[in-house]
């Protein structure tokens, strides 16, 4: 079982053991959604949880064309991104619940802020949309060290608008930063259909404006966006500057833990396709069955280990706030 | 072997000649904004790019949310950073970037670690500029804790405040004053003079009065304990050149002393820092003070930019002069 970081084991889509990995992935990851989502409910957690089932394909078939050094600036809903980029569910967890065995050594509840420096997982902005420049930065940060890495700033469609969105994009796409840009597009900012405030159909089509390629690709299929982020991050290793990839992907839950949605269709799962599913059918059926096992006792592990471990006392109130 | 001596240098020539050596020793320091490259709109950056070329020092569109957010960015991941915003009124335009990624990105990670930043804000008057190229909003630095804020009030603080920014583990909010841009002082050559950020001087030792202000109102100040020194009102005269951390040692000190205090600053008088400052003096030594703080600050109005107008919106040596009188009549 290859439970390595993204990009040290092989990364080839007609490879089984690449395909298994990827599947181990989102099986973990969908693990924790359903944890996550069966404990909101039964323990009233907090509804700053933002759930990410149904969009595992997208994070974790992204994550496997970056390198362990390339840095992941990522949004706030679900946890595939972290995952797929070499997080383990026990920092996640311990976060969620406030315990000090979390990534953020006990501040956190339900928005992620996970980082972990030394996978290039650089964390998260809460200000929806935020991320833009700073992954830009890492990207310079890049070019003036004369290395190769890249860096990925991950987002939902509902901040495409933000003056920073764009101002990255003119500077990034200007001086052919290695920088990609990946939306999850899942057709809602919140509860307002993106449709109605959008002037264009894809979020892909304001690339064009920049010069840079706009890609479109089914984000509920992991290899697709594979082989769509692999060839960005080629192009930004060789110079040629951002790409703007727009997955569609599929919102299964609210906006937020909790959230009735009542301004969405009672219908609207009907066009749900399962990602996980999508992937199964590439596996052979043994295998599938022995991931997603292998996969739910390591989460329930985790989310045991993080309920028993202590929570946080006022010591960590003014812990990391200065450094030296 | 250090460079030692001095030299007589302007106020901005002075914090670009730290910029310069601390280029020179740190590979990781890079200077963005826009007009930089070729040489800053005040002269600060005079002759970086000649020294260390445009992948160093980088020219930007107008986009300040942009530039901070690269900053951020860039710190994050280990390089040291250098923006020179142009005016401090444009800090509220990248408000996200500065005030939560810069400030709380380590905190809300739970990351213990260097992150090293330099955000210029030129601020206050220079003279028909008008409200939003004038504002000192040395405040905000002090109200979202994870900033150090610094303002030199002299040339040979700006250097060494500037280096000491480039060393230092954490974001700088660096408030350069306008109006001192271009007045002339002695600077140590040293390429390791800092000035320690959190530490406060006395300018003026006296015993009646402690005074403490930064930034343009160090001069007036001076100039006001001058002209009441000769009524028998002997004024100490702190400059407190940090803002986050402040030195309340020194403050404390010497209020102890004269019983009496006062602070003057250019920013705007309510909430701004002498509001904070006024505040802790009388939670710590009420007891001990034997007059009210006083606080002498702008008007509470946008500046004009009638240029006649705006002076009479900021402390006046006379204003300081009378404040002091005030203080002891009580």
């Amino acid at each position: 079982m290859d439970q390595s970081i993204p990009g040290q084991g092989p990364r080839c889509p007609t490879d089984p053991d690449f395909v298994e990995a990827l599947f181990h992935r989102m099986a973990i990851t969908r693990a924790m959604e359903t944890l996550m989502e069966r404990h909101t409910r039964e323990h009233r957690f907090s509804g700053w949880w933002h759930p990410g089932e149904g969009q595992e394909a997208a994070g974790i078939g992204a994550t496997a064309a970056m390198r362990r050094d390339d840095y992941l600036f990522y949004q706030g809903r679900g946890c595939a991104w972290a995952i797929g980029k070499g997080m383990a569910p026990d920092p996640i967890f311990g976060d969620l619940f406030g315990r000090i065995t979390g990534a953020t050594r006990g501040k956190g509840g339900g928005v992620p802020h996970w980082a972990d420096y030394s996978i290039g997982v650089m964390g998260e902005g809460a200000t929806l949309g935020s991320v833009y420049p700073l992954a830009a930065g890492a990207a310079l940060a890049a070019r003036l060290r004369r290395t190769d890495q890249v860096a990925l700033a991950n987002f939902g469609d509902g901040t495409a608008t933000r003056g920073t969105f764009h101002e990255t994009l003119v500077h990034a796409a200007a001086w052919k930063l290695p920088l990609i840009y990946f939306c999850e597009n899942n057709g809602l900012l919140v509860g307002t259909r993106l449709a109605s405030v959008s002037p264009t159909e894809n979020v892909a089509d304001y690339a064009a404006g920049y010069g840079i390629p706009g890609v479109i690709v089914d984000g509920q299929d992991a290899l697709a966006v594979f082989e769509a982020t692999t060839a960005a991050i080629a192009r930004a290793r060789a110079g040629d500057g951002p790409t703007l990839i727009e997955a569609k992907v599929f919102r299964r839950r609210g906006h937020y833990a909790g959230d009735p949605q009542h301004y969405r269709a009672p219908d609207y799962a009907s066009a749900y396709r399962d990602p996980l599913a999508l992937l199964e059918a590439r596996l052979a059926p043994d295998r599938a069955l022995a991931l997603r096992s292998a996969a739910q006792a390591q989460v329930q592990a985790a989310y045991e280990a993080a309920l028993a471990a202590p929570g946080a006392d006022s010591s960590v109130i003014y812990r990391d706030l200065y450094h030296g | 072997m250090a460079e030692q001596g001095t030299a007589v240098m302007a106020y901005n020539a002075a914090m670009g000649l730290a910029l310069i050596e601390e280029m020179r020793r740190d590979e990781r320091v890079f200077v963005l904004g826009q007009g930089v490259a070729t040489g800053g709109w005040f002269g600060a950056e005079k002759g970086l790019a000649d020294e260390f070329g445009r992948d160093r020092v980088i020219d930007s569109n107008i986009a300040e949310a942009f530039e901070a957010g690269v900053a951020a960015g860039a710190a994050i991941v280990g390089m040291k950073p250098v923006i020179n915003m142009g005016f401090g009124d444009f800090a509220l335009i990248a408000g996200d970037e500065i005030f939560h990624k810069l400030a709380k990105w380590r905190y809300m990670h739970g990351l213990d670690v260097p992150m090293t930043a330099v955000v210029i804000f030129p601020i206050g008057v220079m003279g028909g500029a008008g409200p939003e190229h004038s504002s000192c909003p040395e405040v905000l630095g002090m109200h979202f804790p994870g900033l150090k804020v610094v303002v030199p009030a002299t040339p040979a603080d700006a250097k060494g405040l500037m280096a000491a920014a480039l060393r230092e583990p954490n974001p700088v909010l660096f408030h350069s004053v306008n109006s001192l841009g271009f007045q002339r002082g002695e600077v140590p050559l040293d390429p390791d003079f800092i000035v320690p950020i959190g530490k406060g001087v006395v300018r003026r030792a006296g015993n009646a009065i402690t005074a403490i202000t930064y930034g343009s109102m160090l001069d007036r100040t001076l100039a006001a304990a001058d002209r009441v020194a000769d009524e028998g009102i002997d004024i100490e005269v702190i400059d407190l050149r940090s803002l986050v951390p402040l030195d309340w040692e020194l403050v404390l000190s010497s209020v102890r002393r004269t019983h009496r205090a006062m602070v003057v600053h250019e920013a705007v008088k309510t909430a701004g820092p002498g509001a904070e400052i006024a505040a802790q003096i009388q939670e710590r030594l009420f007891f001990e003070l034997e007059a009210p703080i006083l606080r002498v600050a702008a008007k509470d109005v946008p500046l004009p930019q009638n240029g006649d107008l705006e002076q009479l919106c900021i402390p006046s040596v006379d204003e300081i002069a009378d404040a002091a009188r005030r203080l002891m009549a009580i």
